[in-house]
């Protein structure tokens, strides 16, 4: 390997050490991401505190709250006054949902055939309130099933879940938050390193010495290229030590594909320090440009298929969308490359057009 | 006085020279207000389905037809073969596939109990659980509406039912953007306010301004306002162009006092510009202030409740939550936006969020003098 280029590399290096707490960080956050992703990423509600109004006051109406009370999900408080109140108990959050029991609730369930009872929900959160109305359907439907003998469908459902049959939610996370790490370290750190030699002045001083424009970049990136891959590794192992995030398919296969993701986030990197003169710039633009994306566009939290048409077809410049399918489909289908060989190929093109804009960029600064 | 306003003069200056940052200040915001108003959400559309009907009679075409009117699902393969079924799903082109046997309708009739299938890719659990669940729901709904011979119906006769009847408040239609828009200009507010401080006294520091500021005849507590009143005024500018995007893109209307949001907010404004003024005081360069800036900011906004409920987090998250002072701004914003709620229900949050605000914002600044001096 060339001399020039390992100056250079060394010389990133020691920034890099020298900085210790930013390097802690680079550590510590995936740790801290990954924990909380891992057990805290739920997003079915638990502890649901429910306010009970019971004008009905019968053997029959206290049966039907037992059963809310038993409820796993249910917190039910026996409330006296009006439903008038509902209001303030929802604004103080000392209840979720309210149920309301008419005076003749027993004497209508004896007699006809349907008996309403209102169910009043707290809906600013609606994703919550979605799960409250299921939550009590279900408790709804159990005690229709006991009271009436014949309410079965004639045939079954049965569900068969691949995959990730306990539906954890570290299975789906761990292979994200790798593709998130690698993004952020080659995209977000390149781009500040180069876009720091710049703003300090010492670019010049690099640029007249005897290296050539690319041997910087290849030695300016090395480090990183390095450092992404000690992190992504780390969770990794975590992923599959602590979750037991299972890895069906081949090593070789993931780190191969890993590679060609790398040379993408980097080109990135590389286009945006080409763009912008300061850091303060190149820091937002990097993070508005690569952790937001990465975050909301690639399928890493939230699925693709459920947005606009326009985020879809924004999602295709997106490289962590790729690389996210790349990674799933390697470590928890056992996907082969033949499978996976179109997001590798759109992969290439990302990177071949951002390499070739970010160097053609470079050179036109380097005349001026 | 008069000082401060030459610095706070001269702060504007620098932060409307650079075009980029004024093109990032500006625009930045509107465009993940866009983004992220869209993206964010849990509710679960086109799921990529495949159906297998080996039966094609009557009930059969009856499900099969419910699944073609959703947009919950988005069906891209009539397949009756289980192996190309299975590829399919091992490579990505579809998410769930439902199976419905030889002989369903004939079965039902029989009083045998046939079995529908649903295959599902768990990977993504939470979408895999909501689409079964509509699933679920789907083929229930249409098994009650078809024909079922009559002497399977007849059990249903003598039934008595309760009947659920729900309302739900504050947000009719449970309309997703109503609650993260409000979450969405939190974050805002606070990636503007501690970013943009942090950086810009460290700034100083790298290319050695400080010193020049330093020399000159301010004092440091003018020095420190002057640094601090510009981002409050930008971040203000800030909070109302988001709020009134909010207003026309997702119609999102403040149904409490606005004037209690403002005041809260600027509350709030005192821990995240401390904060910002404390990691420059212990930083060196821009990119550590960034790395640190950055490392608080992710903390901040994972344990705030903005995606993850924190009702839902381990009882241990959940204390270390408290310590965290977006969790309080994040209830009061959505709380006063969507339900209009007054001060005197929220002074669980307010309490606490002052107090955080107080001490860190004394806190940065006596790390500024010591630094400084």
């Amino acid at each position: 390997m060339n001399k020039r280029i390992i100056a250079i590399a060394r010389k990133e290096f020691l920034h890099i050490i020298h900085d210790i707490r930013s390097l802690v960080i680079i550590f510590v956050m995936p740790v801290i991401m990954l924990v909380l992703f891992g057990y805290a990423l739920n997003l079915e509600i638990k502890n649901i505190d429910l306010a009970v109004f019971d004008y009905s006051k019968t053997p029959l109406s206290r049966k039907l709250i037992n059963q809310f009370d038993a409820n796993k999900y249910f917190t039910v408080s026996y409330q006296n006054g009006s439903p008038k109140s509902i209001d303030s108990l929802f604004l103080s959050k000392r209840a979720r949902a309210a149920i309301i029991i008419d005076q003749n609730f027993a004497k209508k369930f004896e007699h006809s055939q349907q008996t309403p009872i209102q169910l009043v929900i707290d809906a600013s959160d609606p994703n919550a309130a979605s799960f409250i109305k299921i939550y009590c359907n279900g408790v709804i439907n159990d005690f229709n099933e006991t009271h009436n003998a014949n309410l079965h469908l004639p045939f079954e459902v049965k569900q068969r879940i691949w995959y990730n049959p306990d539906m954890r939610s570290a299975y789906f996370f761990v292979p994200g938050l790798i593709a998130l790490i690698l993004i952020m370290i080659s995209a977000l750190l390149t781009s500040i390193t180069i876009t720091r030699e710049k703003e300090m002045g010492t670019m010049e001083q690099i640029l007249v010495s005897p290296v050539r424009p690319n041997e910087i970049i290849i030695g300016k990136v090395l480090p990183y290229i390095l450092l992404a891959f000690l992190d992504g590794l780390m969770i990794l192992l975590l992923g599959v030590l602590i979750f037991d995030v299972p890895f069906q398919g081949s090593y070789l296969l993931l780190i191969f594909l890993s590679l060609i993701f790398l040379v993408t986030a980097l080109s990135f990197g590389l286009m945006i320090s080409t763009l912008v003169s300061t850091q303060q710039v190149a820091m937002m633009l990097a993070l508005s440009a690569t952790l937001l994306p990465t975050v909301m566009l690639s399928g890493f939290i939230f699925p693709l298929n459920s947005m606009p048409v326009f985020l879809q077809y924004l999602s295709y410049l997106v490289p962590a969308k790729y690389y996210i399918t790349i990674i799933r489909g390697v470590m928890l289908k056992g996907n082969t490359l033949w499978q996976l060989i179109m997001p590798a190929l759109f992969l290439l093109i990302l990177s071949a057009v951002m390499l070739r804009n970010a160097l053609h960029r470079f050179n036109l600064n380097l005349e001026k | 006085m008069q000082q401060i306003l030459y610095l706070i003069r001269k702060e504007f200056k620098q932060i409307f020279r650079t075009r980029e940052m004024v093109a990032i200040i500006f625009g930045m915001p509107l465009i993940q207000l866009v983004i992220l108003g869209f993206t964010i959400t849990n509710e679960v559309k086109n799921v990529h389905l495949i159906i297998g009907d080996r039966d094609n009679s009557r009930i059969s075409r009856e499900i099969v037809r419910a699944f073609e009117h959703t947009d919950r699902f988005n069906i891209i393969k009539y397949e009756t073969d289980i192996a190309r079924i299975t590829e399919n799903i091992q490579d990505w082109k579809a998410q769930m596939a439902i199976i419905i046997p030889h002989n369903f309708g004939r079965d039902i009739e029989r009083y045998k109990i046939p079995e529908i299938q649903l295959l599902i890719d768990g990977l993504d659990g939470n979408t895999a659980g909501v689409a079964l669940g509509y699933a679920q729901n789907i083929i229930q709904q249409t098994a009650k509406a078809i024909q079922i011979p009559e002497p399977i119906l007849a059990g249903l006769a003598g039934q008595t039912l309760v009947e659920l009847e729900d309302r739900m408040w504050y947000n009719l239609n449970l309309d997703n953007a109503q609650y993260m828009i409000p979450g969405i200009v939190v974050v805002l507010l606070t990636i503007i306010s501690m970013m943009l401080s942090a950086m810009s006294l460290v700034k100083e520091k790298e290319i050695g301004t400080l010193e020049q500021l330093m020399v000159s005849p301010l004092k440091r507590h003018q020095l420190l306002f002057g640094k601090i009143i510009p981002f409050l005024i930008l971040t203000f500018i800030e909070l109302t162009i988001v709020m009134t995007f909010a207003r026309i893109i997702f119609s999102i209307n403040i149904n409490g006092s606005l004037i209690l949001l403002g005041f809260l907010s600027f509350l709030y404004l005192f821990t995240t510009l401390g904060l910002g003024v404390f990691i420059s005081a212990i930083t060196g360069t821009q990119q550590e202030a960034m790395f640190i800036s950055w490392f608080f900011l992710v903390f901040m906004l994972l344990m705030s409740g903005f995606f993850i409920p924190i009702e839902n987090m381990p009882a241990l998250l959940q204390h270390i939550t408290y310590l965290n002072p977006m969790r309080y701004i994040l209830i009061i914003i959505r709380d006063i936006i969507q339900k209009g709620t007054v001060l005197s229900f929220l002074l669980k949050e307010v309490v606490p969020m002052t107090i955080y605000g107080v001490l860190i914002f004394i806190l940065a600044v006596i790390n500024f003098h010591k630094r400084a001096a």
